[in-house]
């Protein structure tokens, strides 16, 4: 009896194991424990045993029961996970995947966001102001008083004041975000650090590397002891974050009325790798971010005291940092809405 | 600004390669564009800021090259002493102006000169620097105009009617015809010098054509004067006239050195086309244009500077820019400021003098000390809404766009907008880009027509300014988003900006922000007005502790009753209705999953019965519906 019940044991697991599928394993489990099965069958013969005998052959039975029921457990797991294995067998995995609609953002956006994150870990708060701007702000308080030299270098629209009571060349496009300078500074003291993004207007000709609308950033910081090498330090921060710290940067001296001592700052063009190309006229470089310590007269038209505090002010040429970062030859580019560019954006 | 090579190593010795020269020239402030050989010549092309009007000339350069290379200048040497001139003979002139309008008057008489064509070495160094040989006399008044800085005129003496010159200002309308023949009606405050019966010249921009110098030429007077830059650039402007000169005059020219430019014009002349001087040197001047004296701190140099640079240092640098330092062996140094430096006023000044001849990309590099401010500023923007909302946008499958803000009439016209309203740029680059856009949807639907031959399904949008008028006395900028779809719905649209609002906290039906049109669904909402009402703050609500009632009502509408009244209705009718939303729609059925929820106990059956009976007498009282 008890040799029978061993060798049923043995039989089934051995057939168990060997099951490929489940549905083999379903006739495994009707074979040995269904209701004519080979272990019910044996277990039905116990009752004819001696009654010494039945207690431990009783036992022997269950566990032979319980054995068969786990390796079948068992083993359909271990099925199930051949199947699935199949099923991956069975498609195509390097058929291309669906991908869920997802628009793109500008190149613009992409990278204000950027220049936004980076200034605000050396503490300097984003603003917003005005496009439709007076000469007051855009020049006046910016020590360019009317008839000044250097209006020339930023041919001003100036708007229809037809119907208004606005005066003759009062009201115009702003051509600098420089304008928002005296805006924040005469309403706030300082210590002082913040940046402005916008949009300006020139009368200028169109070309690859020049708009009548470009973007820009502008950015003061005004305190008690402001120095040169924090503008170098924090123009070499910025530009190494934004374009990597391969970036070759290179600081020249230029003149705004409203800095003193002024800066110019050229990247290395990426275009052309600094081999000259029409982009960057063949210099190799791009004027990226002109700047400089804040003019006294500047401090003065806002009413702080040049003895007392000092500031930094730089411009960064937005558009242009887009088209440098993303090695686009044409500042038109990104105006233009073609969803072949835009797609190219993440 | 050409300079060639050649002609600065007449004033300073080189020892810089071109390139390294240009490099070195671009960094203390003179922008080399530029670096052409031609010929056995090597060309610079450098960008003069407005403040440097001294650099508009060759010397000026060579000085800036002698301070980098730390070399002495080479003046041009003259045969006579403007300071000491004996004429032979004197001729009457009588000269008539005004410091107000005219700081300095210098001039001289020259008599018997013959006109002829310019050696060829003159000619020569005209062409390298673009311009056109006229005869001996116009050239060497151009030539030292470009070696020294000072313009220069000469009048045909013998054809000054009465022998008067009189500087004064016009009164606006006169005719006056230039040396090129051309005539200009004068603008009303142009500076002119008139003899008994005409305008002889228009003074600091160009001379008059019945005194210039011709053939049959023979006396000369030589006028080498002081302008007002103001008027100067003024005249220039409104006659939309530029010449060398008033580019130098409208940006300060070298007070102090007239009578050098004098002596070196005459000396020419003398030279080329002989003639005796024939009169003393008229001077006519109310100040001395002497040099004056800036006091430079050493410990402020190096506190705006960041850097401790040695005494000995500063001290060199002023003196390689001929800034003759004083040191006071305290803390000031007594800096004098040669005339042909009328940009260097201020401390500041002298402080960028120092910084650039050190070498801006010489200076170690800090980031800023002291406080971080904490208050949020006037003109503070939150971009990060901004952001949020784009990238909801994309994340729907939109593409931003970044459109012009100048459009044309005619795309107004396209659009039924009436121009009249519509803000105007005077002066605009051309008419397509004349008026400040009042809407997004000009340049997304432009946009759209663009990408159709190319995409099927488009959906773009741009966040961004409209203008809004309709005088300049209302303008109104505000940022607006708008977008187009040919891919989605009206209720694909309307869920996404329920979502949008959703997330910044705004309680608002956007459906009137929504337009369909044949081209798609075009929406447009004023964003500037989402920025003000959007709240970002978040409190978290528990999950309700016991379970929820939750059932669908089948409602059958008859007329025109509308699905958001319904759910609005349905809604009011207790506070336990934790939402209520459309689940199916066929025919006149609506289908509404009710979700019933208290908060602090189970609900009954009981409970939400009496809810539902309400609900059922509500809608039928309110729009004749029936429950299914």
């Amino acid at each position: 009896m008890e040799e029978n019940l061993i060798q049923i044991k043995n039989s089934a697991v051995s057939l168990i194991l060997e099951a490929q599928d489940q549905k083999e394993l379903d006739e495994i489990k009707l074979q040995f424990l269904g209701r004519n099965g080979r272990l019910t069958l044996a277990i039905k013969e116990l009752s004819k045993l001696p009654k010494d005998k039945k207690p431990e052959v009783g036992k022997l039975a269950n566990e032979v029961k319980s054995t068969i029921e786990e390796t079948i457990a068992s083993q359909a797991s271990v099925i199930g996970k051949n199947q699935a294995e199949k099923i991956i067998e069975k498609i195509d995995i390097t058929s291309p995947g669906i991908k869920p609609n997802i628009g793109h953002l500008h190149p613009l956006s992409l990278v204000l966001s950027d220049v936004i994150e980076i200034f605000k870990t050396l503490g300097f708060q984003a603003a917003d102001g005005p496009e439709i701007e007076t000469d007051k702000y855009n020049f006046e308080m910016l020590n360019i008083p009317k008839d000044h030299p250097a209006r020339d270098t930023q041919q001003t629209l100036y708007l229809d004041i037809h119907k208004s009571h606005a005066k003759p060349g009062e009201i115009i496009l702003r051509t600098q975000m420089s304008a928002m300078q005296g805006r924040v500074m005469e309403k706030t003291k300082p210590p002082l650090r913040v940046i402005v993004p916008g949009k300006n207007y020139r009368y200028e000709q169109v070309d690859a590397s020049h708009g009548f609308e470009f973007w820009q950033v502008e950015g003061f910081l005004v305190d008690t002891n402001v120095r040169l090498t924090d503008l170098f330090g924090t123009i070499d921060y910025v530009l190494q974050k934004l374009m990597g710290e391969k970036i070759k940067i290179k600081f020249a001296t230029t003149n705004f009325p409203f800095v003193e001592p002024g800066v110019d700052t050229y990247i290395e063009c990426t275009v052309c790798k600094g081999k000259g190309c029409s982009f960057c006229k063949q210099s190799g470089w791009s004027e990226i971010m002109p700047s400089g310590m804040i003019h006294p007269n500047v401090l003065k038209a806002v009413g702080f005291d040049p003895k007392k505090v000092s500031g930094f002010a730089f411009a960064i040429g937005l558009s242009r940092l887009v088209t440098q970062r993303f090695q686009m030859d044409d500042l038109r580019l990104l105006t233009n809405p073609d969803l072949r560019i835009l797609n190219q954006f993440y | 600004m050409v300079a060639p090579l050649s002609w600065l190593k007449e004033y300073v010795d080189i020892t810089l390669s071109p390139e390294k020269l240009g490099e070195k020239l671009t960094e203390v402030g003179l922008g080399t564009e530029k670096i052409t050989k031609i010929d056995n010549d090597i060309f610079f092309e450098f960008e003069i800021t407005p403040n440097r009007p001294d650099l508009l000339s060759i010397i000026g350069i060579a000085r800036e090259i002698a301070a980098i290379e730390a070399r002495q200048i080479k003046y041009p040497e003259t045969r006579i002493d403007i300071k000491n001139i004996k004429p032979k003979k004197s001729l009457p002139l009588n000269i008539q102006t005004e410091s107000t309008i005219n700081p300095r008057f210098t001039g001289i008489i020259v008599d018997g000169i013959k006109v002829k064509d310019s050696p060829k070495w003159l000619s020569e160094k005209l062409i390298k620097i673009g311009q056109r040989p006229i005869n001996n006399i116009v050239d060497i008044t151009n030539y030292v105009m470009f070696e020294l800085g000072n313009p220069i005129h000469a009048f045909d003496y013998e054809r000054i009617n009465g022998k008067v010159m009189k500087v004064h200002q016009a009164k606006g309308g006169e005719k006056f015809k230039s040396v090129d023949g051309l005539s200009y009606y004068l603008p009303k405050g142009a500076v002119i010098i008139s003899d008994r019966e005409n305008i002889i010249d228009l003074c600091g921009i160009k001379g008059g054509f019945n005194s210039g110098t011709f053939e049959n030429t023979k006396t000369i007077f030589i006028r080498v004067p002081v302008e007002v830059p103001v008027l100067i650039r003024r005249a220039s402007q409104s006659l939309g006239l530029r010449s060398e000169a008033s580019s130098i005059f409208e940006r300060g020219v070298n007070a102090g050195g007239t009578p050098e430019a004098l002596e070196r014009c005459l000396d020419l002349i003398l030279e080329i086309a002989g003639g005796e001087i024939s009169s003393s040197i008229f001077d006519i001047k109310k100040e001395d244009f002497a040099p004056w004296v800036v006091n430079l701190s050493y410990e402020r140099l190096n506190k705006i500077l960041g850097i401790t640079i040695k005494k000995e240092i500063v001290l060199n640098i002023l003196k390689k820019l001929n800034l003759s330092p004083k040191d006071t062996g305290k803390d000031l140094i007594k800096v004098v400021i040669p005339t042909y430096r009328n940009d260097l006023k201020i401390e500041e000044d002298l402080i960028e003098e120092v910084a650039r001849l050190y070498g801006y990309n010489n200076f170690p590099k800090t980031i800023p000390e002291g406080e971080i401010p904490t208050k949020t500023i006037l003109y503070f923007k939150n971009y990060l809404i901004d952001e949020k909302v784009k990238n909801l946008l994309k994340a729907d499958g939109f593409s931003e766009i970044y459109s012009y803000s100048l459009i044309s009439e005619k795309d107004l016209v396209n659009l039924n907008i009436n121009s009249d309203k519509v803000l105007r740029v005077d002066n605009p680059v051309s008419r397509e880009f004349e008026y400040l856009r009042p809407t997004l949807k000009i340049n997304l639907l432009k946009a759209f027509v663009q990408n159709k031959p190319n995409f099927e399904k488009i959906n773009l949008f741009e966040m961004g300014k409209v203008y809004l008028g309709p005088t300049l006395d209302e303008a109104n900028e505000l940022y607006m988003l708008s977008g187009i779809s040919n891919e989605k719905n009206f209720y694909e649209i309307k869920g996404l900006l329920e979502r949008i609002f959703e997330e910044l906290n705004i309680d608002e039906d956007p459906s009137r922000f929504i337009d369909v049109t044949r081209d798609g669904v075009i929406f447009e909402l004023n964003f500037s007005d989402i920025l003000e009402k959007t709240k970002l703050e978040r409190v978290y609500k528990p999950i309700p502790k016991y379970p929820p009632v939750v059932e669908d009502i089948t409602i059958e509408i008859s007329g025109i009753a509308k699905t958001g009244e319904i759910i609005n209705e349905i809604k009011k009718q207790s506070t336990i209705i934790e939402s209520v939303e459309l689940k199916d729609m066929f025919k006149n059925n609506r289908t509404f999953h009710i979700i019933y929820q208290h908060r602090e106990r189970n609900l009954t059956n009981e409970e939400v019965g009496k809810i539902r009976e309400k609900i059922i007498e509500a809608v039928q009282q309110k729009f004749k519906a029936k429950v299914v």
